[in-house]
């Protein structure tokens, strides 16, 4: 088996033990939904549902007449207590539709048809009316993605799931093989390419052999072994890896003839089109040396954070007995003293967001809910840089972290966009790999803003 | 417990390290340099002890000092105070007389680390800076002394550079020494040149544990052997170029320096080579001590135009893909309304 990859990155501890072996299972309903009305990149939704509503699994409750944006759907059977800003898992309020949970919930039906018959526009039509967004992290509005303005002759399906830790995309792998490769022809035949590649980790074998058993015997689509290196889910490096392709900087996975998609994305695509199933709820890996049970869970979007934790048996070293809880109200309160959580991660360790509520939703793009111990919490106190180059041999964007970060750090952004902090997407493998304990990152996002605000005043 | 407050940390991402620090790297650099300083130790006995436990004193001294001073916060627990004390140390001959070193430290991690911003923002290597600021100030020593004659006995011997080394005899035309003798131990010279397998075996080190790379130190010796065997004409001697002086301290541990060395293996080649050029220009022009110093010091105030100079393309800034793309743009599938 050739394995292929990509030049630089960082080989990195995965953690991914915890959960990989974890059946996908299901959770109960919070008592409380909270639904973002902008949950992805591009422009937010308006409510199209006000307090007082009655609302079911799936029905539109959000939309916008912009092309680059993605319909919102009521995760839930039950009633929209109101239409207001809530907190958001970047720290930010957003405005959300709360939605109070009914106790009995209607199963909801999805009339199942034959996607093979249908046809291109119905296929991008049951994109976008199911709200799909890149469900990666980016969250990257689907139907967009699907359409793009020149040739594209391959379609990968990304499947690396790099970030240490995350494991949901590999049960999906494993678990719902043949919606995936559903999933992607649709995909494949909406783009119009000869060619689908899915890109796996050598680090999951018994995904690389499932898909492998399904896809046997067609030609137009390849199953490609990549070593288990970050950021090898990052777009620009994963085409690099299987295409041999570079995307030039400022350009679009589209401008070298490729689309990229991630696993689950590839099978809401599939249930959009073959149920009419809108994304109104994800897989998600609870996990971290601080879970009681790590695993990975199926969830509704607007799930508060809180309410999977206690769900998943809480914080490890306080076990979560029934009757223990306040369960009157809807909060989630707090179940562990601090000496066991140090720190809680959405997403995944190295893009995350750390947490400072509980009752933050989980939106379409969360991959994760990391529970580190103290023990885990890292330093954040930083030194001067000394020049060790480590991050600049790191760099999969082959920029120059250490120069971006001094330039920023004394205030010089011009200088330290001219250093590449353009180009950077926040891997944060520099920040990972420095000795002074620089963040990088945050010099990066403090330069784009800059620029951007120069660029805005002139 | 159900109304305790939940103590979250709040940080950007990354939330993963890896277990590199400073202090990790100069613990790694210290454990390189015991060899060459156990042969020295072995050579010169107590006056060695003597040279390397003031060097080592006034670093840390220093360091203390120019940040209390300075109101910055302590850094000592880098190591980076103890590496440049035991490199000065190790620059200097047995016989120095203390006070000499101690100024050297003192001006190398004073002015040269301290003063410039801390380790880090220095320009020059400090151990390197020491050591030169005293061969320059050796006029006002020699002043001083005669003008205070009396107080000789109590400052020693002025000798900073006059003992007969290697590469002296060599430009004497008088080398007594073999080559078998001058890599495995000779007690001539600096400290740090008291063997050459001793120092090769630290550098190793540094390069088996990734925090220098090869680049800098063998464009420094293949060009000073290159450039030996063209000025001497004779391969054994270009060979006692490598193995006598300071060139292989330098070349390992000084001029790899991670503040005042290259970023790039391109710009480190460039940086090395000059180095090279540099050191043997003085060797075979000027005079036979000395030059490793100038020559790094020199190549130190090119960092940054090195560089600027070998600054890498960005990924996907080289547009040769462009042939692999299927030419024709059509017109997109499917265009949304």
């Amino acid at each position: 088996m050739t394995v292929k990859t990509f030049n630089r990155g960082v080989f990195l501890p995965h953690f991914k033990k915890l959960s990989e072996e974890k059946p996908i299972t299901t959770i109960s309903l919070p008592k409380e939904v909270v639904i973002p009305l902008h949950q992805h990149t591009g422009a937010p939704c308006h409510a199209v549902v006000k307090a007082g509503d009655k609302v079911k699994t799936g029905q539109k409750i959000g939309e916008s007449a912009a092309f680059v944006s993605a319909l919102i759907h009521s995760s839930v059977d039950g009633t929209v207590t109101a239409v207001e800003p809530r907190p958001y898992f970047t720290g930010t309020d957003v405005e959300s539709v709360v939605i109070a949970v009914n106790p009995k919930q209607e199963e909801p039906k999805w009339p199942e048809r034959d996607p093979s018959k249908l046809t291109m526009d119905e296929i991008k039509a049951a994109v976008k009316e199911a709200g799909i967004v890149g469900m990666g992290g980016a969250a990257f509005p689907t139907h967009v993605k699907l359409s793009p303005p020149r040739a594209i002759d391959a379609v990968i399906i990304n499947a690396c799931e790099c970030e240490p830790f995350l494991t949901c995309d590999h049960r999906l792998l494993i678990e719902s093989t043949e919606a995936l490769v559903e999933g992607a022809k649709l995909i494949q035949k909406l783009v119009d390419a000869p060619k689908i590649y899915f890109g796996v980790e050598t680090n999951k074998p018994d995904g690389i052999e499932a898909l492998n058993l399904k896809i046997a015997g067609d030609e137009t689509m390849e199953v490609v072994a990549l070593d288990v290196k970050y950021p090898q889910g990052s777009e620009k490096q994963l085409i690099k890896a299987i295409m041999d392709r570079e995307v030039p900087p400022g350009k679009l996975p589209f401008d070298v003839g490729v689309v990229v998609q991630n696993v689950a994305t590839a099978i809401a695509v599939c249930e959009a089109c073959r149920f009419q199933k809108p994304l109104y709820e994800r897989v998600l890996t609870l996990t971290g040396d601080g879970a009681a049970k790590p695993g990975n869970v199926r969830v509704r979007i607007g799930t508060p954070i809180g309410h999977i934790i206690e769900q998943c048996g809480g914080f490890k070293g306080a076990s979560i007995e029934e009757g223990e809880l306040d369960t009157s109200e809807v909060r989630y309160p707090v179940f562990a003293p601090p000496h066991l959580v140090g720190k809680i991660v959405m997403g995944g360790p190295m893009t995350g967001w750390a947490q400072s509520r509980l009752d933050v939703p989980v939106v379409k793009g969360s991959s994760g809910i990391l529970i580190f111990t103290p023990a885990m919490v890292v330093k954040t106190e930083h030194t001067a840089c000394v020049r060790c180059a480590k991050c600049v041999e790191h760099c999969p964007m082959f920029l120059y972290p250490n120069y971006i970060g001094t330039y920023a750090e004394t205030g010089r952004y011009s200088q330290a966009a001219e250093w590449g902090a353009m180009d950077c997407f926040e891997c944060g493998i520099c920040v990972y790999v420095c000795p002074s304990n620089r963040p990088i990152v945050q010099f990066v996002r403090e330069t784009k803003k800059q620029i951007a605000a120069a660029r805005a005043a002139k | 417990m159900v109304d305790q407050e939940l103590q979250l940390t709040i940080s950007p991402s990354p939330h993963l390290r890896s277990p590199a620090t400073v202090s990790h790297a100069m613990r790694d650099v210290l454990l390189a340099l015991a060899p060459v300083t156990a042969v020295s130790l072995y050579w010169f006995k107590f006056s060695a002890v003597f040279l390397i436990i003031v060097c080592l004193g006034a670093a840390v001294l220093t360091e203390l000092l120019f940040r209390k001073i300075l109101k910055r916060p302590a850094t000592l627990r880098d190591g980076s105070a103890l590496v440049t004390g035991l490199l000065v140390a190790l620059c200097f001959g047995a016989g120095t007389a203390w006070w000499t070193a101690i100024l050297a430290t003192f001006i190398g991690i004073g002015l040269a680390k301290e003063l410039m911003g801390g380790l880090g923002w220095n320009r020059f290597n400090p151990a390197l800076f020491g050591r030169l600021a005293v061969i320059m100030l050796v006029p006002i020593f020699n002043y001083v002394t005669v003008t205070f004659a009396p107080l000789r006995p109590f400052f020693g011997a002025l000798d900073v550079v006059t003992q007969a080394t290697p590469l002296a005899m060599l430009k004497q035309g008088a080398l007594q020494t073999d080559l078998g003798s001058l890599l495995l131990a000779h007690p001539g010279g600096a400290l740090g040149e008291t063997s050459a397998i001793a120092v090769l075996l630290g550098g190793a080190y540094l390069i088996y544990k990734k925090h220098i790379s090869w680049h800098i130190p063998a464009s420094i010796l293949g060009t000073v052997f290159v450039y030996g065997l063209i000025a001497e004409g004779n391969f054994s001697l270009a060979l006692v170029h490598i193995l006598a002086g300071g060139v292989l301290l330098g070349a390992f541990f000084m001029a790899t320096d991670w503040v005042t060395s290259p970023i790039t293996p391109k710009g480190k080649l460039i940086f090395g080579t000059a180095i090279g050029v540099l050191l043997m220009s003085f060797r075979v022009l000027l005079g036979p001590t000395e030059g490793m110093a100038f020559s790094i010091l020199i190549m130190n105030a090119c960092v940054p135009i090195i560089d600027r100079i070998t600054k890498r393309p960005r990924f996907g800034e080289v547009a040769v893909q462009e042939a692999a793309v299927p030419a024709a743009v059509k017109p997109a599938v499917g265009k949304s309304n």
